[in-house]
């Protein structure tokens, strides 16, 4: 069996970073069984051993509150790992070791502490005396800068002695006043008769129960039974009202003042700290209007940047798709098979591939933003904004991420530590327009608009952003009620991101892409192709697509489309690029449109297509993400939508003349 | 004098006395180090976004409701 190390530790304190130079590229990404928070594992090899590194989530505590939290305490609580390598950030000491306790209040005795950023503090006259704190600590404590490297061979080297029982921990655990202490022990002494005793440690059980835990309260129930837990309850309250508290700040308040006294034995502060450039950027960066202006600028470069290399590199790609096809078409003699993988899987899956260079760019550009500490500043400026809307600001991330791909930023929600916002923000994604639809909404344009081209493109985008927020108001006044969640968001250091933890976090987001043209745009493909074809060639009348086409016809003539946007819209539920390509096989050219449609029809189609049922990938990551349920809700409210706007704009551009 | 922290301008420090609002708010401003006796600075508070503060080195943002509900010692 391979020894699990497990990191820990505070969200920003660079566990990524740390992970990364540990595992190197062996790793993957994959679910927690029964949750949908991300699981990252990979392999680090020290003296021809093999050790499985799991990446805890991030967390600021203990006390289980968000899916991240539990998933992190379940795992150091079940001991599930040989050895734990805590990880904390050099410059914020105090609140970081509030963890550390929590962590060795569970009782664990094979826990490594690892200081990063130690350059950082050392900059800012924070001398830490690590022999010192190892002996406060009990426990044994590295130095680190993830990001130069130092110090990752001595943690390498701890982790293997420790997991190979040459290194021992003996952890200090805080002690409290002698009134709490006094709780701790009679609650203590009660659970010591039950089977909790060979589970848990029982002090630990005590400290959360006086905190209120909800899930320690529930298990104590389940063992202890409630006339005993109303007892132990009503103690609690009787010493919360002679502290004029709650018990679980009086305990927070005695740890910090218990973490305040082990550092004195290690740490020096050397000089005051000033206002530094942090903070005065942080006053523009996250003011009302400045801010704001300055968002509306980085968002501008952002996409900026992401067209003027990712277009001409997506041509590329298309047209080395297409001129493979052109050049495989003679190699093949079966006329079935040649047409199958030439006009269904090549022209398919390569018209999907050709968008990667945009969504890895635009995630590349993305995770740049987030490392550099920009994304929660921005988050900071739209909170007024996105909270008239029912949303959180921290929803505006995952937002932002759909212009790439629904898929990632659906997964994304998981950054948000509310139910409520997580469940909104997931229901309203798939209205923001991503990169597939970019590819309709630019062709249409094109072709019908050319010299008003991007004015079409901007308004519709605006309308399907105005769109998202109205839903999202909607949705949130009267189909997911509840109270709203305080808005709370650590600012991170701005810093130079590495630039090897950027690419494999870009790469990590838009392999979904990849892997979604792989399977489900490959079946999509062949389907279509073979609807098309079968039992007679499409345009003759014969084919499957096209009666499928003539049997939804009265609907979209609604919104005045024929039988062959009914078709494409259909294809289009696969992936949002075969609304265009479906022309290409009805025609033999996507060029071909421009003759049967007039520019009205052209842009109620552009519009329909942004709005209408999200494409199957992101219908199933909302359905993993919560329910059947709300997958089918979002795909019932956007059909809805779309038909309804669908025929407003096209009734209203009818009587205007266009 | 103790006031709200939200009732904090820019640049000014108070001390953590207590806060009120409901546990799950509560826990996490105490698990990032805005706990009873930790020492808080503004750095900026608009009235029409979220507070900006300082504490034991981070930096955080809290939206004003939030931030009515910490009540500080002002220094």
């Amino acid at each position: 069996m391979m020894k699990i190390v497990a990191l820990a530790g505070n969200p920003n304190v660079g566990k990524t970073t740390i992970f990364n130079s540990l595992t190197g590229m062996r790793q993957h990404v994959g679910n927690w069984p029964g949750v949908t928070v991300e699981k990252k594992e990979g392999i680090l090899e020290y003296r021809g051993q093999r050790f499985l590194v799991v990446d805890l989530p991030g967390t600021y505590s203990l006390t289980a509150h968000s899916v991240d939290e539990l998933v992190a305490r379940d795992f150091l609580l079940k001991r599930s790992a040989d050895v734990v390598v805590h990880v904390l950030d050099a410059t914020a000491l105090m609140r970081n070791l509030f963890l550390t306790m929590e962590i060795l209040e569970i009782g664990l005795d094979n826990v490594i502490v690892a200081i990063n950023k130690i350059d950082l503090a050392e900059k800012r006259g924070i001398e830490i005396n690590v022999k010192k704190m190892e002996e406060v600590l009990g426990v044994p404590v590295v130095f680190l800068s993830a990001k130069e490297g130092i110090g990752i061979e001595e943690l390498k080297g701890k982790i293997y002695r420790m997991a190979n029982g040459e290194l021992e921990a003996k952890p200090v655990v805080p002690t409290y006043d002698p009134e709490v202490e006094r709780e701790i022990r009679h609650i203590t002494e009660v659970l010591s008769g039950t089977s909790l005793a060979e589970k848990y440690n029982l002090r630990w059980l005590a400290i959360k129960l006086l905190q209120r835990d909800e899930e320690v309260i529930k298990l104590v129930l389940r063992h202890l039974g409630s006339e005993k837990l109303d007892e132990i309850m009503t103690h609690i309250s009787e010493v919360e009202e002679r502290y004029k508290r709650a018990m679980d700040l009086i305990i927070a308040s005695q740890k910090y003042e218990f973490i305040d006294g082990l550092m004195h034995n290690f740490v020096r502060y050397s000089h005051e700290q000033s206002e530094t450039f942090s903070d005065q950027l942080d006053r523009v960066l996250t003011h009302p209007i400045y801010g704001l202006i300055a968002l509306f600028g980085v968002f501008y470069l952002m996409f900026k940047f992401v067209f003027a290399f990712g277009m001409p590199l997506q041509g590329l790609l298309e047209e080395s798709f297409s001129s493979f096809g052109v050049w495989l078409a003679p190699h093949i003699a079966n006329e079935t098979l040649r047409a199958l993988l030439v006009d269904g899987v090549i022209a398919g899956v390569g018209s999907v591939l050709s968008f990667f260079p945009l969504v890895f760019l635009l995630f590349l550009a993305m995770s740049l933003l987030e490392d550099i500490g920009y994304m929660a500043r921005a988050a900071v400026v739209m909170e007024r904004i996105m909270r008239k809307f029912g949303l959180s600001g921290k929803s505006f991330i995952p937002l932002v991420l759909a212009f790439g791909c629904n898929v990632p930023a659906v997964m994304a929600t998981r950054t948000l530590d509310d139910e409520r916002d997580r469940l909104l923000t997931m229901l309203v994604n798939p209205l923001i327009p991503c990169s597939a639809r970019l590819s309709v909404i630019s062709f249409l344009a094109g072709a019908f608009f050319a010299e008003r081209q991007a004015l079409v493109a901007v308004s519709i985008y605006a309308t399907s952003i105005l769109l998202a927020l109205l839903m999202a108001w909607v949705i949130s006044r009267f189909v997911i009620k509840g109270e709203e969640s305080p808005f709370i968001i650590e600012l991170p250091e701005y810093l130079v991101p590495s630039w090897k933890t950027l690419l494999l976090h870009s790469w990590e987001r838009s392999k979904e892409f990849i892997k979604k043209a792989g399977t489900i745009i490959l079946l999509g493909s062949i389907a279509i192709w073979y609807l098309s074809t079968y039992p007679a060639p499409i345009g003759t009348g014969g084919s499957y697509a096209e009666r499928l086409g003539r049997f939804f016809e009265p609907y979209t003539r609604l919104m005045g489309l024929d039988w062959k946007a009914a078709v494409s819209l259909l294809f289009g539920i696969i992936a949002k690029e075969n609304v265009i390509s479906t022309y290409g096989i009805i025609y033999g050219s996507e060029e071909a449109i421009v003759g049967i449609m007039r520019p009205l029809q052209a842009y109620v189609l552009a519009l329909v297509t942004t709005l209408y049922v999200p494409c199957i990938a992101t219908i199933g990551a909302i359905r993993a993400e919560s329910s059947w349920k709300w997958a089918a809700f979002t795909v019932f409210y956007m059909i809805a939508l779309a038909s309804f706007v669908g025929i407003v704009v096209w009734h209203i551009g009818i009587v205007l003349g266009f | 004098m103790i006031v709200p922290l939200s009732a904090l301008g820019p640049g000014e420090k108070g001390i953590v006395v207590n806060i009120a609002g409901g546990h799950y708010a509560r826990q996490r401003l105490v698990s990032m180090g805005l706990s009873p006796g930790a020492m808080v600075q503004v750095i900026e508070s608009h009235s029409m976004g979220p507070i900006i503060f300082s504490v034991g080195g981070s930096r955080f943002a809290i939206g004003r409701g939030l931030a009515s509900k910490v009540m500080v010692r002002k220094l």
